[in-house]
């Protein structure tokens, strides 16, 4: 992981939007690619990755370092889009995986997603929002069931349970 | 094929989060079972493969320009704060409700009104759902003394609620438990609401 350097995050604190801008070029790709698996829309992951950034700046003073920078963003990021959801903003749904497939293949080394990793990300994206969500953070982000019932609000037999059902129609719709 | 009542378990077996013994008692079925051990596989390999998927996918736009126009401009998130509020408010309205119907409608009282009991139950467990799982997106920003203090004087309110629920369970139609249910309700969210409003 990417460290920042601390005079940056310093410097951002105090109001410099150019170090600002420095730690979003170095965190985009992280913070749109997580918005971009939890919500399963393109265009709605991009807001989302403003509205993340919007809010780091407008809470940089609450980080003290306790973390790495980037834990910090990327727990902020999911809190971002789970109270985007909450609040209920009920869009139509653009599914990338059939309307903007490539979306996924833009990572940011530039090498390309394999075939199959891209098969995994169409069949995540497919999934039932909870479903999808806790896969996202557990699978591929790594956070654990007590952290997800934190950042989420669901009890940790919940996020079991989702998780679960995740992986069970993910194995069906790979196999098929 | 997996055996079905085995799937949480499996799970839990691919995860590395089950107990030596439970552990153990699912490697001697494995031994015997195939469609287990093809399952096996298959969540090993899905994991694997979660784990291995790009980090980082670059957005199609230049998002940049447009978060520069918002912090420049000095937001300070007042207009994605509405939805906040609104919530707020809402969870008031429930639980205003949910307590009314739980107080007697005038000076006579008409005696046990069970299905509004039971109405204003779902009401406020509505509400306080609502705020709380807002409080839980947002807890990260307060202080930690103000969690601790938070969760010890929810803790409190909350014995009382169990309290009062219990003796109105045996006593449904018993006005004073109504009246005590409906304080104690009141007093959960309002301690809430003002969580909410401290973390955002």
């Amino acid at each position: 992981m990417q460290a920042d350097p601390s005079d940056l995050i310093q410097r951002a604190q105090q109001g410099d939007q150019a170090a600002f801008e420095a730690l979003y070029r170095a965190h985009v790709g992280r913070v749109y690619a997580l918005c971009l698996r939890l919500t399963a829309d393109a265009v709605r992951a991009e807001e989302l990755t403003q509205d993340a950034f919007v809010r780091a700046w407008e809470r940089l003073a609450s980080f003290r370092g306790e973390s790495a920078f980037s834990s910090w963003l990327y727990r902020l990021t999911v809190n971002v889009v789970f109270l985007s959801q909450r609040a209920g903003r009920r869009r139509a749904l653009r599914v990338f995986t059939t309307d903007d497939p490539a979306a996924l293949e833009r990572p940011a080394d530039g090498s390309g997603m394999a075939g199959a990793q891209l098969d995994l990300e169409r069949a995540i994206a497919a999934l039932p929002p909870g479903a999808r969500e806790v896969f996202v953070l557990h699978d591929v982000e790594g956070y654990r069931h007590h952290e997800i019932a934190g950042l989420t609000g669901i009890a940790v037999g919940t996020s079991k349970a989702q998780l679960f059902r995740a992986r069970r129609l993910l194995r069906e719709a790979l196999s098929r | 094929m997996m055996c079905s009542e085995r799937e949480a378990q499996l799970n839990e077996y691919v995860d590395g989060t089950l107990a030596a013994e439970a552990r153990a008692l699912v490697e001697t079925h494995l031994a015997g079972c195939a469609g287990c051990r093809a399952a096996v596989a298959e969540l090993r390999s899905l994991v694997d493969g979660a784990r291995g998927l790009p980090r980082a996918i670059e957005p199609a736009s230049e998002l940049w320009t447009g978060i520069a126009g918002r912090i420049g401009k000095g937001e300070r998130g007042k207009g994605k704060r509405w939805w906040r509020g609104a919530l707020a408010a809402a969870a008031a309205l429930i639980i205003g409700f949910a307590v009314y119907r739980l107080l007697p409608s005038s000076a006579v009282f008409h005696g046990p009104e069970v299905d509004g009991w039971a109405a204003a139950q779902i009401d406020y467990a509505r509400a306080t759902d609502e705020l709380a799982g807002a409080l839980a997106l947002e807890r990260d920003w307060l202080e930690p003394a103000t969690v601790a203090l938070l969760e010890r004087n929810l803790g409190v309110i909350d014995a009382a609620l169990r309290e009062s629920r219990d003796a109105l369970t045996r006593d449904p139609g018993n006005v004073e438990l109504r009246a005590l249910f409906a304080a104690a309700a009141r007093q959960k969210v309002e301690l809430l609401r003002w969580a909410t409003r401290a973390a955002t």
